[in-house]
């Protein structure tokens, strides 16, 4: 073992963490405002993985080529439709249960999930799917000698400054804008707010557009990292990025982000020191214990028990 | 209220009557298509269904089986074991289908054909390559693609006599093809001597395996062996080349599909992967005016496509020689004699296993195309 | 008028925009298929759906102002209960002898998702306690069944106890820390303790044949065998009985078995939800505040109605394996917690009789979907969708225990 090796691992680590974490986003966000587990939150990432695809080769027919426009364009063009898609779930399958019981929006919530998947199936056929390399080589760190480098790819240099900029983003938005205070009002007290003249039901919609993005924005990375993604993508990275989102304190943005990096960190390390097989029940068990001990989650706060 | 009510009660009811509707009728054979027609590995279904309907399209243009015609049932299994069971005996005992070609996963597979093998079913499978098939003494139980062990010795003949290598790294996706071609390989390494230096499984539906690639290199693997399919070997390759990891990647006939190329991120990751597979049936003269047929349809017949078709063919045959649809008559054809189909002559053996295993070493080439090796 | 038209435009326009990238186009290698019809289909079907469905609303609407009729399907079933209960029972004893392998196979399904359905409804609908996770219970009693057997040569009659035990064990050790957290954290340790087991199950090769599975024999009864040739040293039952063989006879006794155990189990509820316990989970599931303050232990209360609820689940498994001659790990995913958590909510959290219709419709639905093999999914899907915006109380909707006066009296 030496420090190459574990440095890559690191890397690896923050690298998946980011990802982890911008999915995170939209889980916590959702859960703070009206306290469901949106279980379709893994398939808006998965749609905006195709919706990157299907832009970046809409872009390439019509000829436009140099990668740092098609990266800009892609990105935003596959924001905006996944911010749509997000707004729309919510319409049609969560704004009628606002009112109902508190599990009718869950199952409503899985039952969407299937429908997505469903629909892309259809729409856009079985087969793995992929795009070409955009984003070629990287840069080699400390090295001295074969095996003796910490290699890091331009693309994933392109996912860890995008989470960053995204999260600030999004932070300064929630923290410095009206309508991020509109949002904070709704989740500390939907009635409240409302009688204080919050258009809730807008607030609520507004949520889920930001959490879609933040997953489109993730949807997006992903594709131009791994270059491959089918119509069951969103259900495996959805459970872990729920996972984070719990792990950092449900609830709580920056709890989200450090959430997503621990499970990723804690998976690489697990995986390169110990064992790939049981990474996942290693990072189970990691929850398991968190909750155990800190029941809100890293960063999250205590609830209070109301009467 | 009420109305949702009733409106269930008649999809029921309805539901009911459709299932009880399909029975055979006078003048047609039914054989039914089971596999994977949704879910994950739905791409594979879709290659057997392919297959077979073309095949069925051209028996019966050529007068069908003494006149009767054939109709293809299809039969979704998701590649899970409960759904598999389910179907199976939903063709048997509803669709009365007399044959079936499938399953596609090694884990429906198993089960199924027990429950073809116990109402008497000639049961084909054009993509089950896990020894346990047809390792369980039944007698209507066949298939036409080759068995894991024969891949696995052909691999590891390949990677220590061939490619030399000293330290072999071998992955697995956790499935039961996957890890079989994976234990194969494994022990054959084992009867030639080497061990290998990593032997650990990634979750099928990720995408992430930068952990595991830099594993692959602390461990100094030079050579990674990988059992599993395209969906999962293309970002691995991609991953470990970009990682900066040159060791040769082997697999099995999992990657064999151009989406392979796709999941990889273009034809320069693919480069120089190995992986065994039964003699192209693309290239067999044979199949050649097949393959046309089915280009000019827009549709590359890829993968298990003419397995499927070569399977209704054997089954086609049997039925015209022994004038019968009987499991046990068309088993007991099919092991005395050889059937001429688009991927060459077949002849099994008592197990149900092809008699000659054509399994040899392909070499993806810069243009995302595979060559095979000069044997 | 107007409103109404430009409201469906706009639904018409957001759906053009959703699904024209979608499904306009379609990947094919690296560039892309037209299909330019497709997209504008689904937004004219947009349109008018949403032109539908606002003369509906406007119906529903005008008629809240009359007093609606209570559902007089509701109203008949009260009074004829017992009449359909028993109706019911002679069906269900019927059904097995002339429905054929394939749907018998299907109603031994159907019958272990009541059973399941019963379990969760313990936990989620009585006690309240949102469990994503209950798959973990059933894959234990499976794997009890099949590594006991393998092992230990397990019969299938000291499977189902000891199943039932280890599954109830497991869910008294992993509720114990868990209960003191609240509703949602509960869900989701048990929803990763749900993804262990899974995966220790598919990982841990050397003992369990990890995704190759394990094979399972069938149950015997009094030491006679289903098949058609007897193992060594056992008598088969058709010559025993002298009755030519059939291969649905051991099918038929799995129903009858397992229709006993449900109706066993339907009894424990009814009787449980009359004693205290019940009533503790019930008062429990709705102030927790309050019930701590008239002296009920929640922990133990809830650990009763976890480890019950698991103990079904681990009945549930025994019978599955048996049913299914095979377990492999791909049985007990994340996706069978939630079929399973839809048919408790979709019956009404609490009503057993709702959970019984819910699980019978939920297993025979997709087998009936089969025939759209393309379409299933969504069209499942839809159905939960649909149904939680029309029922969200779930098609028998809740009905609470309430003392009457000729139940004190």
């Amino acid at each position: 073992m030496n420090a190459h090796i574990l440095l890559q691992q690191l890397v690896n680590g923050v690298v998946l963490g980011s990802v982890y974490g911008l999915i995170a986003v939209g889980y916590t966000m959702v859960y703070g405002i009206i306290g469901m587990i949106n279980f379709a939150h893994g398939e808006v990432y998965m749609i905006a993985a195709y919706l990157t695809a299907i832009f970046l080769a809409a872009l390439t027919l019509l000829g436009i080529q140099s990668p740092p426009v098609v990266i800009l364009m892609v990105l935003i063009l596959t924001m905006a439709v996944t911010a749509l898609y997000g707004w729309s779930i919510e319409r049609i399958a969560y704004k009628p249960l606002r009112h109902s019981t508190r599990l009718a929006p869950l199952i409503s919530a899985i039952g969407m999930s299937l429908i997505l998947q469903n629909f892309v199936r259809i729409a856009q056929g079985a087969r793995n799917q992929g795009i070409p390399t955009l984003l070629d080589g990287g840069v080699r760190l400390m090295e001295n000698g074969p095996e003796q480098f910490v290699q890091i790819t331009h693309a994933q240099i392109l996912i860890v400054v995008t989470a960053i900029v995204s999260m600030g983003a999004l932070w300064y938005l929630i923290q410095g804008t009206a309508m991020g205070r509109a949002c904070r009002a709704v989740q500390q007290d939907r009635t409240m707010a409302a009688l204080l003249g919050v258009d809730t039901d807008r607030i609520i919609s507004v949520v889920f557009v930001l959490g879609a993005s933040m997953a489109a924005v993730a949807g997006t990375l992903v594709t131009f990292n791994y270059g491959s993604f089918d119509f069951f993508i969103g259900f495996v990275t959805g459970i872990k990025a729920f996972t984070a989102a719990v792990l950092g304190g449900i609830g709580s943005l920056p709890g989200a982000m450090l959430g997503g990096l621990v499970l990723g960190l804690s998976e690489s390390i697990f995986s390169g020191f110990v064992n790939t097989d049981y990474k996942d029940v290693f990072a189970f068990s990691l929850l398991v214990l968190v909750l155990i001990f800190r029941p809100s989650g890293l960063l999250g706060h205590p609830e209070v028990e109301k009467v | 209220m009420n109305s949702m009510r009733t409106g269930a009660l008649a999809l029921l009811v309805w539901g009911w009557m459709w299932g009880g509707a399909g029975l055979a009728d006078a003048g047609t054979v039914r054989i039914g298509v089971a596999g994977p027609f949704s879910g994950g590995q739905a791409a594979f279904g879709e290659q057997f269904w392919r297959g077979a309907e073309q095949a069925v399209k051209d028996v019966n243009a050529q007068g069908g089986i003494h006149g009767d015609t054939i109709e293809l049932v299809k039969g979704d299994d998701s590649c899970e074991p409960k759904q598999a069971v389910a179907v199976a005996n939903r063709l048997v005992d509803l669709e009365k289908v007399v044959a079936v070609v499938g399953h596609f996963c090694s884990a429906s597979t198993i089960p199924a054909f027990e429950v073809y093998a116990e109402a008497g079913l000639l049961a084909i499978t054009p993509g089950s390559t896990n020894p346990k098939v047809t390792e369980r003494g039944f007698p209507t139980i066949f298939r036409t693609c080759g068995r894991d062990d024969q891949q696995g010795v052909v691999g590891a003949e390949f990677v220590v006599k061939q490619l030399k290598a000293q330290r072999v790294a071998v992955i697995h996706d956790k499935d039961t093809y996957g890890q079989g071609l994976a234990d194969a390989m494994k022990a054959h390494l084992a009867t030639l001597g080497l061990k290998e230096v990593l032997y650990e499984g990634l979750t099928r539906g990720e995408k992430d395996f930068n952990a595991l690639v830099t594993k692959l290199r602390s461990v100094k693997a030079d050579a990674v062996y990988f059992g599993g399919l395209h969906s999962e070997a293309g970002p691995l390759v991609r991953q470990m080349r970009e990682q900066g990891v040159t060791a040769p990647l082997i697999s099995g006939d999992g990657i064999m599909s151009e989406t392979f190329v796709t999941s990889a991120g273009g034809p320069k990751f693919v480069d120089g992967v190995f992986m065994t597979f039964g003699a192209d049936p693309r290239k067999l003269p044979t199949g050649l005016s097949l393959v046309e047929r089915f280009r000019k349809s827009g549709y590359e017949p890829e993968g298990y496509t003419l397995y499927a078709y070569a399977t209704v063919q054997a089954m086609v045959a049997a039925m015209r020689a022994t004038k019968s649809t009987e499991g046990a008559k068309l088993a007991a054809w099919l092991k005395a004699n050889t059937v001429e189909t688009v991927m060459g002559n077949k002849s099994w053996n008592a197990k149900g296993d092809l008699k000659i295993s054509d399994y040899v070493m392909y070499r993806w080439t810069s243009d995302g195309k595979y060559e095979e090796l000069p044997r | 008028m107007p409103r109404k038209l430009w409201d469906a435009v706009l639904a018409g326009v957001v759906a053009l925009l959703l699904f024209v990238p979608l499904t306009g186009v379609s990947l094919s290698g690296y560039t892309l298929e037209g299909h330019w019809q497709r997209p504008l289909w689904l937004a004219v079907g947009v349109v008018l759906g949403r032109l539908l469905l606002g003369w509906f609303l406007e119906r529903r609407q005008r008629m809240v102002g009359t007093t609606r009729r209570p559902g007089w399907i509701t109203a008949w079933i009260d009074d004829h209960r017992p009449y359909i209960v028993i109706a019911a029972v002679i069906g269900a004893l019927l059904v097995p002898w002339w429905i054929g392998k394939y749907w018998l196979n299907v109603a031994i399904l159907a019958l272990i998702y009541v059973l399941l359905g019963l379990g969760l409804n313990v936990v989620v609908g009585l006690a309240g306690l949102l469990d994503l996770g209950f798959v973990a219970f059933y894959a234990v009693g499976a794997y009890t069944y099949a590594l006991g057997h393998h092992y230990f040569a397990l019969s299938f009659w000291a499977a189902v106890p000891l199943g039932a035990m280890l599954a109830a064990g497991f869910g008294v050790v992993l509720a114990f820390p868990v209960l003191r957290m609240h509703g949602d954290y509960l869900a989701i340790v048990t929803l990763g303790f749900g993804e262990i087991i899974r995966l220790i199950l598919n990982n841990w090769l050397e003992v369990t044949g990890g995704p190759n599975g394990l094979r399972v024999p069938f149950p015997s009864l009094f030491g006679m065998d289903f098949g058609r040739r007897a193992s060594p040293g056992h008598v088969t039952l058709h010559e025993f009985l002298n009755i030519p063989y059939s291969n649905e006879y051991r099918d038929i006794f799995l129903y009858l078995l397992l229709f006993l155990v449900v109706c066993g189990m339907v009894f424990l509820v009814r009787r449980l939800r009359r004693m205290p316990l019940g009533r503790n989970w019930e008062a429990l599931r709705e102030d927790e505040i309050a019930c701590r303050s008239l002296g009920i232990q929640p922990v133990t209360v809830k650990l009763s109605a976890f480890g019950l609820g698991a103990m079904t689940a681990g009945v549930g498994g025994v019978f599955f394996a048996a049913s299914q001659g095979f377990v492999n790990p791909t049985s007990f995913t994340f996706l069978e917690s939630a079929h399973i958590l839809a048919i408790v909510v979709l019956g009404g959290m609490g009503s057993t009789g709702g959970v019984i219709v819910a699980a019978v419709v939920l297993t025979v639905l997709p087998e009936v979907l089969r025939d759209f093999a393309e379409y299933r999914g969504l069209l499942f899907g839809c159905a939960m969708v649909l149904m939680m915006m029309w029922r969200p109380r779930g098609l028998m909707g809740i009905r609470r225990a309430r003392f009457h006066r000729s139940e004190v009296g």
